[in-house]
């Protein structure tokens, strides 16, 4: 393989790669770029998700969107159309299976199949590619409100081919967020290649004058994410995705709990991803914020799993986030029903409403906590971008091989693991140990005093324990996890 | 936390190969119960998340296991797991002690229905995904003992 650089596709070579994804499963062949470009511009405009984002960005509203996904296109209409009616969602997800997250075609068709035979769905999702072009337009035609694909795949190339000439105005993902924590043997050069085709294919779409949002996977775990790391994969991922070409970017934080922390970071994370893409010269690309409703263990109990959902709606909506995603009072026992799925967007609406013309602006402690963010992200991307020698992807691959970038609780043996997260005393989410990370000596300290504060409240060392007791935490009614008796 | 039941911190011998299994990466979980059988004296064998059934047989084998624990977060439990059982009799370890957790099927089902469709395929027990790895790790002392591999506590 070339050594990634992160270089514009030229057509040429982008063609050529073309006819090879496009020929690695049937279905690849409904695919014909030209008179997709023709579907787009009949779509009637409520499908097109970055005119619904830029309208909400401009009025300042935070808009609604669950997740969901079902193995048969008829179930997924159905699905779908009632979390827009009844649950009131302003955009709408397909999320895609686990099968053909792998590229695992074989699998998502036998599961077809035995979804078919059970009359139930058997797959944690929409398996859009073995389903083709036609059925996704089938899907996108009949809702009134624009449909993005959301995944975890590592190799999206054929998805997304599918996907956007199936009319889909959206696509989530990226080379570091959708490897890292959604892959165990993917090199990152490997996927950061694979999604510079995503992008550019993007890119052409949007060079036809078919508006595409792309949107960073910002959770990445789910699990203890301290803000600087998320936002800096965020930023590097927005950055990566411009150079090919996109023009409408939503970047995404899950939230970690802690109010003032919560929104800090979706706060700076507009703040940082315009910095960074006017000093690289992608003054034109757009930039729209995500907050994701709590990723970790919720309470098996229904009124208590309205209560986390609520308090993610409320950071959303303080936070002036584009859009908040929705979770649902069944979460803790896996894939919900639609009704459930319906209820969380309910409470998250009425919160958003609640809370639409009130702010956190002048809270004391949220200028600092901003500050803190900007510092920890400008040391860490400083560093990408100097392993890189002012290249973002070889700085990126570089990065994650030395621990300068390096994600919590991550399946992927390209990450080093070293950093280990915890929360303070007060719950935001901080460092118990820093691995590689290059931040500065006084940002270190911040966070070992921090740590020694809960360690002494709680008259143990901090350590794994103090983590193990924090993951499970939400479960059983608190957000810190305190000792027992 | 619980005393680590009777077992005064002392290694005896007991090894649980334990991974995620089918196209799943929930990572966290499974870096939990590592943490927690070591530290309850008990050698984890961590073949990590997207393991086959062929990884947990082949691993079981290698290191002569005495309980496998399988892991399913994303719902495919039901695709996954058929046939692990046979695989292990037909491979001659029909007999080794087999635990899964998680969330173990897509949509509302009860409890009851759940358990029984994974005893059914030949799972010794079946837990939720809140249980703590203390009471796994009890019921494996409990169940060794009650096949007369370990002394007992």
């Amino acid at each position: 393989m070339e050594s990634l650089k992160n270089k514009f596709l030229p057509k040429e070579k982008f063609e050529e790669e073309s006819k090879e994804v496009l020929s690695s499963w049937p279905t690849g062949a409904e695919v014909d770029r030209e008179e997709a470009v023709e579907f787009h511009k009949n779509l009637p405009d409520d499908s097109c998700m970055v005119d619904k984002l830029t309208e909400a960005d401009e009025a300042k509203k935070t808009l609604t969107q669950p997740r969901a996904g079902v193995a048969l296109p008829d179930e997924l209409i159905d699905l779908l159309g009632h979390l827009r009616t009844e649950g009131e969602a302003d955009l709408l997800p397909v999320t895609i299976d686990s099968y053909t997250r792998q590229n695992q075609y074989e699998k998502a068709a036998q599961g077809i199949e035995e979804s078919r035979e059970e009359g139930r769905s058997l797959l944690n999702g929409f398996p859009a590619v073995n389903h083709g072009v036609e059925i996704c337009r089938k899907v996108v035609e009949a809702l009134d409100a624009p449909v993005q694909a959301r995944h975890g795949t590592p190799d999206a190339r054929l998805l997304a081919e599918i996907t956007l000439a199936g009319g889909f105005t959206d696509f989530e993902g990226g080379g570091i967020s959708y490897n890292i924590p959604y892959a165990k043997d993917v090199s990152l050069e490997k996927s950061l290649r694979d999604w510079q085709y995503v992008d550019r294919l993007v890119g052409f779409y949007q060079s036809q004058g078919v508006e595409i949002n792309r949107e960073p996977f910002g959770p990445l775990t789910g699990t203890l994410v301290p803000p600087a790391v998320s936002h800096s994969i965020a930023v590097l991922e927005g950055l990566l995705a411009a150079e090919q070409g996109v023009k409408h970017l939503t970047l995404g934080y899950g939230q970690n709990g802690n109010l003032v922390q919560d929104v800090a970071a979706v706060e700076t994370l507009r703040v940082l991803a315009r910095q960074f893409l006017d000093d690289e010269g992608y003054e034109d690309v757009s930039v729209t914020t995500v907050l994701h409703e709590w990723m970790g263990g919720f309470p098996q109990d229904e009124a208590k799993a309205f209560g986390v959902i609520s308090w993610g709606a409320s950071a959303a909506a303080l936070a002036n986030a584009t859009k908040v995603i929705v979770k649902t009072p069944h979460e803790a026992e896996g894939i919900p029903s639609r009704e459930a799925n319906a209820a969380g967007l309910k409470t998250s609406n009425q919160i958003v409403s609640m809370l639409l013309d009130q702010s956190l602006e002048d809270s004391a402690g949220l200028e600092k906590e901003k500050d803190l963010i900007i510092r920890e992200v400008e040391d860490i991307l400083g560093r990408v971008k100097e392993l890189g020698e002012g290249d973002w992807a070889a700085g990126t691959v570089r990065a994650f091989e030395s621990g300068v970038l390096d994600v919590p609780f991550a399946p992927s043996r390209y990450n080093q693991s070293g950093i280990l997260p915890a929360r303070d005393n007060e719950g935001a989410v901080r460092y118990l140990e820093f691995g590689n990370l290059p931040l500065s000596a006084d940002i270190q300290d911040f966070h070992e005093e921090k740590m020694k504060k809960r360690g002494e409240k709680e008259g143990r060392q901090p350590g794994f324990q103090m983590v193990t007791d924090d993951i499970y935490a939400i479960g059983k009614g608190r957000l810190t996890g305190r000792p027992r008796g | 936390m619980k005393e680590q039941n009777g077992n005064d911190g002392e290694q005896d011998d007991i090894t649980v190969v334990l991974g995620v299994i089918g196209s799943d990466v929930h990572a966290i979980g499974n870096q939990i119960l590592e943490r927690a059988l070591e530290e309850n004296g008990i050698k984890p064998v961590n073949i990590g998340v997207m393991a086959s059934q062929e990884e947990f047989v082949d691993a079981a084998i290698e290191t002569d296991a005495d309980a496998i624990w399988v892991s399913s977060l994303y719902g495919h439990g039901e695709i996954d797991c058929r046939g692990l059982r046979e695989k292990l009799e037909e491979r001659g370890i029909g007999d080794v002690i087999m635990y899964i957790g998680g969330n173990l099927v897509i949509g509302k089902k009860s409890w009851e229905e759940v358990e029984k469709l994974y005893l059914d395929m030949g799972f010794d027990r079946v837990y939720s995904s809140d249980t703590q790895p203390q009471e796994a790790i009890d019921d494996l002392r409990e169940d060794l003992s009650a096949a007369g591999d370990v002394s007992g506590g």
